[in-house]
Protein backbone atom coordinates (compact mmCIF):
# COMPACT_ATOMS: atom_id res chain seq x y z
CA UNK A 1 0.00 0.00 0.00
CA UNK A 2 1.26 3.66 -0.63
CA UNK A 3 0.36 6.07 1.41
CA UNK A 4 1.62 9.06 -0.98
CA UNK A 5 0.87 7.95 -4.44
CA UNK A 6 -0.33 11.86 -5.35
CA UNK A 7 3.74 12.57 -4.21
CA UNK A 8 5.69 10.20 -6.08
CA UNK A 9 6.73 12.35 -8.72
CA UNK A 10 7.75 15.53 -6.65
CA UNK A 11 9.77 12.82 -4.38
CA UNK A 12 11.66 11.35 -7.35
CA UNK A 13 12.96 14.64 -8.40
CA UNK A 14 14.31 15.02 -5.28
CA UNK A 15 15.92 11.82 -4.73
CA UNK A 16 19.33 12.36 -6.11
CA UNK A 17 20.22 8.39 -6.64
CA UNK A 18 23.20 8.74 -4.91
CA UNK A 19 23.32 5.06 -3.34
CA UNK A 20 26.06 4.01 -1.27
CA UNK A 21 27.74 0.31 -1.70
CA UNK A 22 29.84 0.81 1.44
CA UNK A 23 30.87 2.82 4.70
CA UNK A 24 34.16 4.67 2.62
CA UNK A 25 31.68 5.97 -0.29
CA UNK A 26 29.50 7.87 2.25
CA UNK A 27 32.28 9.02 4.30
CA UNK A 28 33.44 10.83 1.17
CA UNK A 29 30.17 12.11 0.33
CA UNK A 30 29.78 13.32 4.19
CA UNK A 31 33.16 14.89 3.64
CA UNK A 32 32.59 16.64 0.72
CA UNK A 33 29.02 18.24 2.02
CA UNK A 34 30.97 19.20 5.48
CA UNK A 35 29.37 16.68 7.32
CA UNK A 36 32.68 14.46 8.37
CA UNK A 37 35.43 16.18 10.63
CA UNK A 38 39.01 14.65 10.44
CA UNK A 39 40.76 14.75 13.44
CA UNK A 40 44.74 13.93 12.34
CA UNK A 41 46.46 14.18 15.83
CA UNK A 42 46.72 10.94 17.90
CA UNK A 43 44.59 10.79 20.39
CA UNK A 44 43.30 8.67 23.27
CA UNK A 45 41.20 5.42 22.70
CA UNK A 46 38.92 6.93 25.77
CA UNK A 47 37.88 10.34 24.12
CA UNK A 48 36.34 8.19 21.31
CA UNK A 49 33.30 8.82 23.22
CA UNK A 50 32.94 11.94 24.16
CA UNK A 51 33.38 13.09 20.92
CA UNK A 52 30.38 11.24 19.98
CA UNK A 53 28.68 12.33 22.75
CA UNK A 54 30.12 16.14 21.24
CA UNK A 55 29.06 15.64 17.86
CA UNK A 56 25.15 14.76 18.84
CA UNK A 57 25.26 17.51 21.09
CA UNK A 58 25.42 19.62 17.92
CA UNK A 59 22.53 20.71 15.22
CA UNK A 60 23.96 18.96 12.48
CA UNK A 61 26.43 17.39 14.15
CA UNK A 62 29.25 15.62 11.68
CA UNK A 63 30.45 12.42 11.46
CA UNK A 64 34.32 12.43 13.35
CA UNK A 65 36.88 10.17 11.94
CA UNK A 66 39.95 9.55 14.15
CA UNK A 67 42.79 8.70 11.97
CA UNK A 68 45.64 7.86 14.34
CA UNK A 69 44.48 6.14 18.32
CA UNK A 70 47.21 5.60 20.39
CA UNK A 71 48.72 2.38 20.60
CA UNK A 72 46.31 0.60 17.71
CA UNK A 73 46.73 0.45 13.89
CA UNK A 74 43.55 1.66 12.49
CA UNK A 75 40.87 4.09 12.60
CA UNK A 76 37.28 5.23 14.06
CA UNK A 77 34.59 6.64 12.84
CA UNK A 78 31.88 8.44 15.04
CA UNK A 79 28.69 9.87 14.72
CA UNK A 80 28.03 8.82 11.10
CA UNK A 81 24.17 8.68 11.72
CA UNK A 82 24.05 11.46 14.35
CA UNK A 83 22.41 14.62 12.51
CA UNK A 84 19.07 14.58 10.23
CA UNK A 85 22.00 16.13 7.67
CA UNK A 86 23.46 12.82 7.60
CA UNK A 87 20.24 10.71 7.81
CA UNK A 88 19.35 12.76 4.81
CA UNK A 89 22.61 12.30 2.74
CA UNK A 90 21.84 8.80 3.60
CA UNK A 91 19.07 8.50 1.14
CA UNK A 92 20.89 10.81 -1.25
CA UNK A 93 18.47 13.51 -0.55
CA UNK A 94 20.03 17.39 0.41
CA UNK A 95 21.31 17.09 3.83
CA UNK A 96 18.48 20.30 4.37
CA UNK A 97 15.62 17.99 3.99
CA UNK A 98 13.29 18.46 6.67
CA UNK A 99 12.07 14.99 8.86
CA UNK A 100 8.24 14.83 7.57
CA UNK A 101 10.00 14.78 4.05
CA UNK A 102 12.52 12.11 4.73
CA UNK A 103 9.78 9.84 6.63
CA UNK A 104 7.57 9.99 3.48
CA UNK A 105 9.97 9.18 1.19
CA UNK A 106 11.22 6.46 3.48
CA UNK A 107 7.72 5.59 3.11
CA UNK A 108 7.85 5.62 -0.51
CA UNK A 109 10.55 3.56 -1.08
CA UNK A 110 9.60 0.93 1.73
CA UNK A 111 6.40 -0.11 -1.22
CA UNK A 112 9.27 -1.32 -3.14
CA UNK A 113 10.12 -4.35 -0.89
CA UNK A 114 11.39 -6.81 -1.66
CA UNK A 115 14.61 -6.02 -3.94
CA UNK A 116 16.53 -9.11 -4.27
CA UNK A 117 20.33 -8.10 -3.41
CA UNK A 118 23.22 -8.74 -6.45
CA UNK A 119 25.23 -11.82 -5.32
CA UNK A 120 29.05 -11.36 -5.58
CA UNK A 121 31.90 -13.55 -5.25
CA UNK A 122 34.63 -10.81 -4.48
CA UNK A 123 34.32 -8.39 -1.33
CA UNK A 124 37.08 -5.64 -0.20
CA UNK A 125 36.09 -6.98 3.00
CA UNK A 126 38.05 -10.72 1.70
CA UNK A 127 41.02 -8.51 1.45
CA UNK A 128 42.55 -10.03 4.04
CA UNK A 129 41.85 -12.63 6.71
CA UNK A 130 43.25 -14.28 10.56
CA UNK A 131 42.26 -17.70 11.59
CA UNK A 132 44.90 -18.27 13.93
CA UNK A 133 46.02 -16.14 17.17
CA UNK A 134 42.88 -14.17 16.81
CA UNK A 135 43.35 -10.91 18.29
CA UNK A 136 40.54 -8.57 17.80
CA UNK A 137 42.35 -5.60 19.18
CA UNK A 138 44.86 -6.15 16.17
CA UNK A 139 41.87 -4.94 13.67
CA UNK A 140 39.74 -2.54 15.60
CA UNK A 141 40.78 0.30 17.77
CA UNK A 142 38.38 -0.72 20.45
CA UNK A 143 37.56 1.68 23.35
CA UNK A 144 34.93 2.26 26.38
CA UNK A 145 32.07 4.21 25.45
CA UNK A 146 30.96 5.58 28.24
CA UNK A 147 32.47 6.11 31.88
CA UNK A 148 30.93 2.98 33.36
CA UNK A 149 30.40 0.52 30.84
CA UNK A 150 31.95 -3.02 31.92
CA UNK A 151 34.74 -2.88 29.25
CA UNK A 152 35.06 -2.16 25.53
CA UNK A 153 31.99 -2.15 23.16
CA UNK A 154 30.80 -3.02 20.06
CA UNK A 155 27.44 -1.12 19.41
CA UNK A 156 27.21 -0.61 15.98
CA UNK A 157 27.77 -4.09 14.14
CA UNK A 158 25.43 -5.72 12.31
CA UNK A 159 24.98 -9.17 13.30
CA UNK A 160 23.53 -12.10 10.70
CA UNK A 161 22.95 -15.43 11.61
CA UNK A 162 20.56 -17.84 10.33
CA UNK A 163 17.31 -20.46 11.36
CA UNK A 164 18.98 -23.24 13.05
CA UNK A 165 15.74 -25.31 11.96
CA UNK A 166 15.90 -23.63 8.13
CA UNK A 167 19.48 -22.59 7.81
CA UNK A 168 19.10 -22.23 4.20
CA UNK A 169 15.43 -20.59 4.58
CA UNK A 170 16.76 -17.02 2.55
CA UNK A 171 13.67 -14.95 4.23
CA UNK A 172 14.61 -16.26 7.56
CA UNK A 173 18.18 -15.14 7.79
CA UNK A 174 18.27 -12.52 10.21
CA UNK A 175 20.67 -9.24 10.48
CA UNK A 176 20.14 -7.23 13.71
CA UNK A 177 21.98 -4.86 15.81
CA UNK A 178 22.85 -5.96 19.39
CA UNK A 179 25.28 -5.06 21.97
CA UNK A 180 28.47 -6.95 22.29
CA UNK A 181 31.26 -6.67 25.07
CA UNK A 182 34.80 -7.43 24.32
CA UNK A 183 35.92 -10.14 26.76
CA UNK A 184 38.79 -11.47 25.14
CA UNK A 185 41.51 -11.63 21.87
CA UNK A 186 38.72 -13.83 20.66
CA UNK A 187 36.10 -13.80 22.71
CA UNK A 188 32.39 -11.23 23.14
CA UNK A 189 29.40 -11.29 24.97
CA UNK A 190 26.03 -10.67 23.23
CA UNK A 191 23.11 -9.37 24.45
CA UNK A 192 20.26 -11.53 22.69
CA UNK A 193 16.52 -10.17 24.19
CA UNK A 194 13.70 -12.59 24.06
CA UNK A 195 11.62 -10.71 21.06
CA UNK A 196 14.40 -10.09 19.17
CA UNK A 197 14.47 -12.33 16.29
CA UNK A 198 18.41 -13.73 17.14
CA UNK A 199 16.64 -14.02 20.77
CA UNK A 200 14.04 -16.60 18.59
CA UNK A 201 17.18 -18.05 16.79
CA UNK A 202 19.15 -18.65 19.90
CA UNK A 203 16.02 -20.62 21.96
CA UNK A 204 15.49 -22.94 18.69
CA UNK A 205 19.40 -23.77 19.10
CA UNK A 206 19.49 -24.06 22.87
CA UNK A 207 16.91 -26.33 22.98
CA UNK A 208 18.82 -28.81 20.72
CA UNK A 209 22.16 -27.71 22.53
CA UNK A 210 23.60 -26.47 19.01
CA UNK A 211 26.06 -23.33 18.99
CA UNK A 212 24.46 -20.47 16.89
CA UNK A 213 27.10 -19.45 13.97
CA UNK A 214 27.41 -15.70 13.44
CA UNK A 215 28.82 -12.78 11.11
CA UNK A 216 29.42 -9.75 12.96
CA UNK A 217 29.77 -7.08 10.21
CA UNK A 218 31.15 -3.60 11.14
CA UNK A 219 31.65 -0.59 8.67
CA UNK A 220 28.93 -0.52 6.51
CA UNK A 221 27.00 1.27 4.09
CA UNK A 222 24.80 3.49 5.79
CA UNK A 223 21.29 2.00 4.75
CA UNK A 224 22.31 -1.54 5.68
CA UNK A 225 22.78 -0.53 9.55
CA UNK A 226 19.38 1.79 9.39
CA UNK A 227 17.78 -1.63 8.48
CA UNK A 228 19.70 -3.84 11.12
CA UNK A 229 18.14 -1.38 13.73
CA UNK A 230 14.77 -1.73 11.78
CA UNK A 231 11.59 -3.87 13.57
CA UNK A 232 10.30 -5.68 10.54
CA UNK A 233 9.28 -9.54 10.30
CA UNK A 234 11.22 -12.41 11.47
CA UNK A 235 10.31 -13.88 7.91
CA UNK A 236 11.29 -10.47 5.94
CA UNK A 237 14.40 -10.12 4.41
CA UNK A 238 16.67 -6.77 6.16
CA UNK A 239 18.46 -7.32 2.42
CA UNK A 240 15.45 -6.97 0.30
CA UNK A 241 14.37 -3.92 2.17
CA UNK A 242 18.00 -1.98 1.79
CA UNK A 243 17.89 -3.03 -2.34
CA UNK A 244 14.13 -0.90 -1.65
CA UNK A 245 15.43 1.66 0.68
CA UNK A 246 18.00 2.34 -2.26
CA UNK A 247 15.35 3.86 -4.53
CA UNK A 248 15.49 0.23 -6.18
CA UNK A 249 19.02 -0.47 -6.65
CA UNK A 250 19.83 -4.15 -5.32
CA UNK A 251 22.24 -4.46 -2.06
CA UNK A 252 25.75 -6.62 -2.72
CA UNK A 253 26.14 -9.35 -0.62
CA UNK A 254 29.19 -12.01 -0.19
CA UNK A 255 29.22 -14.84 1.42
CA UNK A 256 31.13 -14.87 4.54
CA UNK A 257 34.47 -16.91 4.37
CA UNK A 258 34.03 -19.16 7.16
CA UNK A 259 30.37 -20.02 7.37
CA UNK A 260 29.18 -19.79 3.96
CA UNK A 261 26.34 -16.80 5.90
CA UNK A 262 25.74 -13.66 3.51
CA UNK A 263 26.75 -10.58 4.55
CA UNK A 264 27.16 -7.21 3.34
CA UNK A 265 29.80 -7.17 0.41
CA UNK A 266 30.74 -3.55 1.83
CA UNK A 267 31.63 -3.97 5.06
CA UNK A 268 35.24 -3.05 6.81
CA UNK A 269 35.17 -5.89 8.79
CA UNK A 270 33.60 -9.17 9.44
CA UNK A 271 33.81 -11.39 12.52
CA UNK A 272 32.74 -15.25 12.60
CA UNK A 273 32.26 -16.94 15.30
CA UNK A 274 29.18 -19.04 17.17
CA UNK A 275 26.94 -18.25 20.16
CA UNK A 276 27.92 -21.01 22.47
CA UNK A 277 24.56 -23.04 23.41
CA UNK A 278 23.12 -22.61 27.00
CA UNK A 279 26.31 -20.47 28.31
CA UNK A 280 25.71 -17.16 30.27
CA UNK A 281 27.84 -15.44 31.77
CA UNK A 282 27.98 -11.16 33.52
CA UNK A 283 27.90 -8.75 31.13
CA UNK A 284 27.33 -5.27 31.32
CA UNK A 285 26.51 -3.13 32.69
CA UNK A 286 26.44 -0.78 29.03
CA UNK A 287 25.17 2.56 28.56
CA UNK A 288 22.12 2.12 26.49
CA UNK A 289 19.52 3.64 24.35
CA UNK A 290 17.50 4.81 27.82
CA UNK A 291 20.23 6.95 28.75
CA UNK A 292 20.95 5.25 31.49
CA UNK A 293 23.25 1.80 32.33
CA UNK A 294 21.57 -1.48 32.13
CA UNK A 295 23.05 -3.75 34.91
CA UNK A 296 24.64 -6.39 34.52
CA UNK A 297 22.89 -9.39 33.67
CA UNK A 298 24.35 -13.18 32.41
CA UNK A 299 24.00 -12.62 29.19
CA UNK A 300 25.27 -14.63 25.74
CA UNK A 301 29.21 -15.76 24.93
CA UNK A 302 30.75 -15.68 21.53
CA UNK A 303 33.71 -17.35 20.45
CA UNK A 304 34.94 -15.64 17.69
CA UNK A 305 37.18 -18.24 14.59
CA UNK A 306 38.11 -15.80 12.20
CA UNK A 307 38.62 -12.26 11.39
CA UNK A 308 38.24 -11.28 7.83
CA UNK A 309 39.18 -7.40 6.61
CA UNK A 310 39.48 -4.75 4.31
CA UNK A 311 43.03 -3.03 3.93
CA UNK A 312 43.65 -0.53 6.88
CA UNK A 313 39.87 -1.01 8.37
CA UNK A 314 37.74 1.84 9.36
CA UNK A 315 36.24 0.74 13.17
CA UNK A 316 32.59 2.32 13.06
CA UNK A 317 31.59 2.79 16.35
CA UNK A 318 28.13 4.63 17.49
CA UNK A 319 27.41 6.66 20.85
CA UNK A 320 24.71 6.23 23.04
CA UNK A 321 24.14 8.38 26.35
CA UNK A 322 20.65 10.79 27.23
CA UNK A 323 18.63 11.11 24.15
CA UNK A 324 19.42 12.20 21.29
CA UNK A 325 22.35 10.86 20.53
CA UNK A 326 23.29 9.06 17.36
CA UNK A 327 21.56 5.70 18.19
CA UNK A 328 18.31 8.34 18.55
CA UNK A 329 18.94 9.35 14.83
CA UNK A 330 19.62 6.40 13.29
CA UNK A 331 16.33 4.64 15.25
CA UNK A 332 13.98 7.77 14.39
CA UNK A 333 12.51 7.00 11.74
CA UNK A 334 13.48 3.41 11.07
CA UNK A 335 11.17 2.62 14.04
CA UNK A 336 8.13 5.22 12.85
CA UNK A 337 7.87 3.90 9.09
CA UNK A 338 7.55 -0.13 10.01
CA UNK A 339 5.06 0.87 12.86
CA UNK A 340 3.02 3.45 10.29
CA UNK A 341 2.99 0.81 7.31
CA UNK A 342 1.61 -1.85 9.91
CA UNK A 343 -0.66 0.64 11.59
CA UNK A 344 -1.75 1.48 7.68
CA UNK A 345 -2.95 -1.99 6.72
CA UNK A 346 -5.60 -1.96 9.42
CA UNK A 347 -6.83 1.78 9.75
CA UNK A 348 -5.86 3.23 6.22
CA UNK A 349 -7.11 6.48 8.25
CA UNK A 350 -3.81 6.73 9.69
CA UNK A 351 -1.98 9.95 8.51
CA UNK A 352 1.70 9.60 9.92
CA UNK A 353 3.26 7.75 13.23
CA UNK A 354 5.91 10.07 15.06
CA UNK A 355 7.82 6.50 16.81
CA UNK A 356 10.85 8.55 17.06
CA UNK A 357 11.66 8.41 21.00
CA UNK A 358 13.55 5.95 22.92
CA UNK A 359 13.13 3.86 20.20
CA UNK A 360 9.20 3.66 20.03
CA UNK A 361 8.58 3.18 23.62
CA UNK A 362 7.09 6.64 23.13
CA UNK A 363 4.58 7.39 19.97
CA UNK A 364 2.07 9.31 18.36
CA UNK A 365 -0.06 8.53 15.90
CA UNK A 366 -2.14 11.33 13.79
CA UNK A 367 -5.43 9.81 12.19
CA UNK A 368 -8.76 11.29 10.87
CA UNK A 369 -11.35 10.01 13.45
CA UNK A 370 -14.42 7.74 12.40
CA UNK A 371 -16.60 7.94 15.15
CA UNK A 372 -16.61 8.02 19.00
CA UNK A 373 -13.62 5.86 20.49
CA UNK A 374 -11.61 5.35 17.10
CA UNK A 375 -8.45 7.11 18.54
CA UNK A 376 -8.23 4.61 21.03
CA UNK A 377 -8.63 1.43 19.01
CA UNK A 378 -6.11 2.66 16.33
CA UNK A 379 -3.59 2.95 19.54
CA UNK A 380 -4.36 -0.35 20.89
CA UNK A 381 -3.58 -1.71 17.30
CA UNK A 382 -0.10 0.20 17.54
CA UNK A 383 0.31 -2.05 21.08
CA UNK A 384 -0.20 -4.76 19.30
CA UNK A 385 2.54 -4.78 16.44
CA UNK A 386 5.50 -6.79 17.02
CA UNK A 387 7.37 -3.67 18.32
CA UNK A 388 4.51 -1.55 19.58
CA UNK A 389 3.91 -4.97 22.10
CA UNK A 390 7.54 -4.73 23.15
CA UNK A 391 8.29 -1.01 23.35
CA UNK A 392 5.45 1.14 22.99
CA UNK A 393 4.56 2.40 26.17
CA UNK A 394 2.93 6.05 25.92
CA UNK A 395 0.92 6.72 22.74
CA UNK A 396 -0.59 10.07 21.96
CA UNK A 397 -3.28 10.24 19.56
CA UNK A 398 -3.77 13.42 17.39
CA UNK A 399 -6.10 15.00 14.69
CA UNK A 400 -5.03 14.28 11.34
CA UNK A 401 -4.87 18.05 10.56
CA UNK A 402 -2.25 18.13 13.55
CA UNK A 403 1.55 17.09 12.41
CA UNK A 404 3.12 14.34 15.04
CA UNK A 405 6.60 15.61 14.28
CA UNK A 406 5.28 19.12 15.36
CA UNK A 407 5.72 18.93 18.91
CA UNK A 408 4.18 22.43 19.17
CA UNK A 409 0.99 21.23 17.53
CA UNK A 410 0.88 17.65 19.61
CA UNK A 411 1.32 20.17 23.04
CA UNK A 412 -1.70 21.93 21.41
CA UNK A 413 -3.67 18.78 20.53
CA UNK A 414 -3.44 17.54 24.04
CA UNK A 415 -3.77 20.91 25.99
CA UNK A 416 -7.04 21.24 23.69
CA UNK A 417 -8.30 18.33 23.08
CA UNK A 418 -7.65 15.71 26.69
CA UNK A 419 -10.42 15.31 28.74
CA UNK A 420 -8.28 13.35 31.62
CA UNK A 421 -11.71 11.77 33.17
CA UNK A 422 -12.49 9.82 29.58
CA UNK A 423 -9.44 10.20 27.36
CA UNK A 424 -6.84 8.94 29.34
CA UNK A 425 -6.42 4.85 29.55
CA UNK A 426 -3.81 2.54 31.18
CA UNK A 427 -3.53 -1.18 30.19
CA UNK A 428 -2.29 -3.14 32.65
CA UNK A 429 0.52 -6.47 32.91
CA UNK A 430 1.50 -5.94 29.07
CA UNK A 431 4.96 -6.96 27.51
CA UNK A 432 7.77 -4.07 28.18
CA UNK A 433 10.78 -3.15 27.28
CA UNK A 434 13.53 -4.32 29.94
CA UNK A 435 15.92 -1.21 29.32
CA UNK A 436 13.50 0.74 30.11
CA UNK A 437 14.60 1.60 33.63
CA UNK A 438 10.64 2.22 34.61
CA UNK A 439 9.96 -1.01 33.20
CA UNK A 440 8.84 -2.71 36.68
CA UNK A 441 9.67 -6.24 36.70
CA UNK A 442 11.95 -5.30 33.84
CA UNK A 443 10.13 -6.95 30.66
CA UNK A 444 6.58 -5.47 31.85
CA UNK A 445 5.08 -2.33 30.94
CA UNK A 446 1.80 -0.80 31.83
CA UNK A 447 0.72 1.11 28.56
CA UNK A 448 -0.93 4.56 28.64
CA UNK A 449 -2.83 5.87 26.26
CA UNK A 450 -3.78 9.79 25.86
CA UNK A 451 -6.56 10.79 23.51
CA UNK A 452 -5.97 14.05 22.14
CA UNK A 453 -8.49 13.45 18.78
CA UNK A 454 -11.66 16.29 19.00
CA UNK A 455 -14.79 14.11 20.08
CA UNK A 456 -16.80 11.99 17.63
CA UNK A 457 -20.98 10.86 18.45
CA UNK A 458 -22.00 9.26 19.81
CA UNK A 459 -19.44 10.51 21.51
CA UNK A 460 -21.48 13.44 23.91
CA UNK A 461 -19.34 16.51 22.08
CA UNK A 462 -19.32 19.08 24.59
CA UNK A 463 -18.45 22.30 22.47
CA UNK A 464 -18.10 23.06 19.01
CA UNK A 465 -14.35 23.75 17.66
CA UNK A 466 -14.22 25.24 14.72
CA UNK A 467 -10.55 26.07 13.56
CA UNK A 468 -8.81 28.99 12.60
CA UNK A 469 -8.07 28.44 8.45
CA UNK A 470 -5.60 30.48 7.54
CA UNK A 471 -6.53 33.75 6.19
CA UNK A 472 -6.69 33.40 2.15
CA UNK A 473 -3.10 34.40 0.71
CA UNK A 474 -1.46 32.92 3.88
CA UNK A 475 0.46 30.44 1.52
CA UNK A 476 1.60 33.47 -1.17
CA UNK A 477 3.08 35.35 1.98
CA UNK A 478 4.99 32.33 2.89
CA UNK A 479 6.57 32.29 -0.47
CA UNK A 480 7.41 36.02 -0.42
CA UNK A 481 8.81 36.68 3.39
CA UNK A 482 11.31 32.92 2.40
CA UNK A 483 12.34 34.41 -0.80
CA UNK A 484 13.24 37.96 0.51
CA UNK A 485 15.26 36.03 3.74
CA UNK A 486 17.02 34.46 1.76
CA UNK A 487 18.44 37.35 -0.16
CA UNK A 488 18.50 39.14 3.06
CA UNK A 489 20.97 36.34 3.56
CA UNK A 490 23.06 36.70 0.54
CA UNK B 1 46.42 -7.25 41.05
CA UNK B 2 43.18 -7.09 42.12
CA UNK B 3 39.74 -6.24 40.34
CA UNK B 4 39.14 -2.42 40.73
CA UNK B 5 35.10 -3.23 40.41
CA UNK B 6 34.67 -7.04 42.09
CA UNK B 7 37.75 -6.79 44.16
CA UNK B 8 38.52 -10.07 43.17
CA UNK B 9 42.35 -11.40 42.73
CA UNK B 10 41.58 -13.07 39.33
CA UNK B 11 42.66 -10.73 37.02
CA UNK B 12 44.68 -11.68 34.08
CA UNK B 13 46.50 -9.31 30.91
CA UNK B 14 44.37 -9.24 28.24
CA UNK B 15 46.09 -7.45 25.67
CA UNK B 16 49.05 -4.99 25.20
CA UNK B 17 49.21 -2.33 22.73
CA UNK B 18 49.42 -3.85 19.34
CA UNK B 19 51.67 -0.49 18.12
CA UNK B 20 54.15 0.82 20.55
CA UNK B 21 54.57 0.13 24.31
CA UNK B 22 51.83 2.47 25.59
CA UNK B 23 49.01 0.69 26.78
CA UNK B 24 47.62 -3.13 28.85
CA UNK B 25 44.44 -3.85 29.32
CA UNK B 26 43.21 -5.83 32.22
CA UNK B 27 40.08 -8.68 32.19
CA UNK B 28 38.45 -9.86 35.56
CA UNK B 29 37.44 -12.99 35.33
CA UNK B 30 34.78 -13.29 37.94
CA UNK B 31 32.95 -10.04 36.70
CA UNK B 32 34.47 -10.06 32.99
CA UNK B 33 35.27 -6.20 33.79
CA UNK B 34 38.10 -4.51 31.73
CA UNK B 35 40.16 -2.08 31.84
CA UNK B 36 42.93 0.02 29.92
CA UNK B 37 46.67 0.88 32.16
CA UNK B 38 46.28 4.40 30.88
CA UNK B 39 42.60 4.86 32.24
CA UNK B 40 41.72 7.55 34.87
CA UNK B 41 41.75 6.33 38.81
CA UNK B 42 37.69 5.83 39.04
CA UNK B 43 37.97 2.86 36.37
CA UNK B 44 41.16 1.16 37.28
CA UNK B 45 41.40 1.69 40.74
CA UNK B 46 39.72 -0.35 43.60
CA UNK B 47 39.56 2.48 46.19
CA UNK B 48 38.42 4.86 43.87
CA UNK B 49 36.04 2.70 41.92
CA UNK B 50 32.21 4.39 42.02
CA UNK B 51 30.68 2.55 44.89
CA UNK B 52 27.05 1.97 43.21
CA UNK B 53 28.83 0.20 40.36
CA UNK B 54 30.69 -1.63 42.45
CA UNK B 55 29.91 -5.40 42.29
CA UNK B 56 29.66 -8.04 44.96
CA UNK B 57 30.75 -11.54 43.19
CA UNK B 58 28.33 -13.29 45.70
CA UNK B 59 25.41 -11.58 43.76
CA UNK B 60 26.65 -12.87 40.17
CA UNK B 61 25.42 -16.34 40.33
CA UNK B 62 21.55 -14.70 41.40
CA UNK B 63 21.41 -12.13 38.20
CA UNK B 64 19.12 -11.78 35.79
CA UNK B 65 19.59 -14.65 32.83
CA UNK B 66 18.80 -13.26 29.46
CA UNK B 67 17.35 -14.44 27.45
CA UNK B 68 15.83 -17.59 29.82
CA UNK B 69 17.72 -20.62 28.70
CA UNK B 70 15.23 -23.25 27.00
CA UNK B 71 14.50 -26.95 28.25
CA UNK B 72 16.53 -29.00 26.45
CA UNK B 73 14.68 -31.31 23.74
CA UNK B 74 14.52 -34.74 24.32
Amino acid sequence: MSPVATQDRVLDEKATGKVFHDLRSFLKVLEEAGQLVRIKEEVDPEEIGAAGRASANLKNGPAVLFEKVRGYRNPVVTNVHGSWANHAMMMGMDKDTPVKEQFLELNRRWAKYPVSPERVEDAPVKENIMTENINIFEILSLYRINTYDSGCFLSKACIVSADPEEPTNYNKVNMGTYRMQVKGKDKLGIQALPFHDIGLQLSKAEALNQPVPIAICLGNDPLTTFMASTPIRYDQSEFDYVGALNNGVPMKITKSPTYGLDIPAGCEVCIEGYIEPRVRECEGPFGEFPGSYSGARLQGVVQIKSISYRNNPIFENLYLGIPWSEIDYLMALNTSVPLYQMLKETFPEVQAVNAMYTHGIGAIISTKVRFGGFAKAVAMRLLTTPHGMAYAKIIIVVDEYVDPFNLEQVMWAMTTRVDPDKDVSIIKNCPGMPLDPSSNPPGMHNKLIIDATTPKAPEKVSRDTELLKPPAGTEKWEKIISQLLKQTKN
Amino acid sequence: MICPRCDTDKVHLLVKSPVGNVWEMYICETCTYSWRSTESADKTDPARYAKNFKINPSEIPNMLVIPTIPPLKA
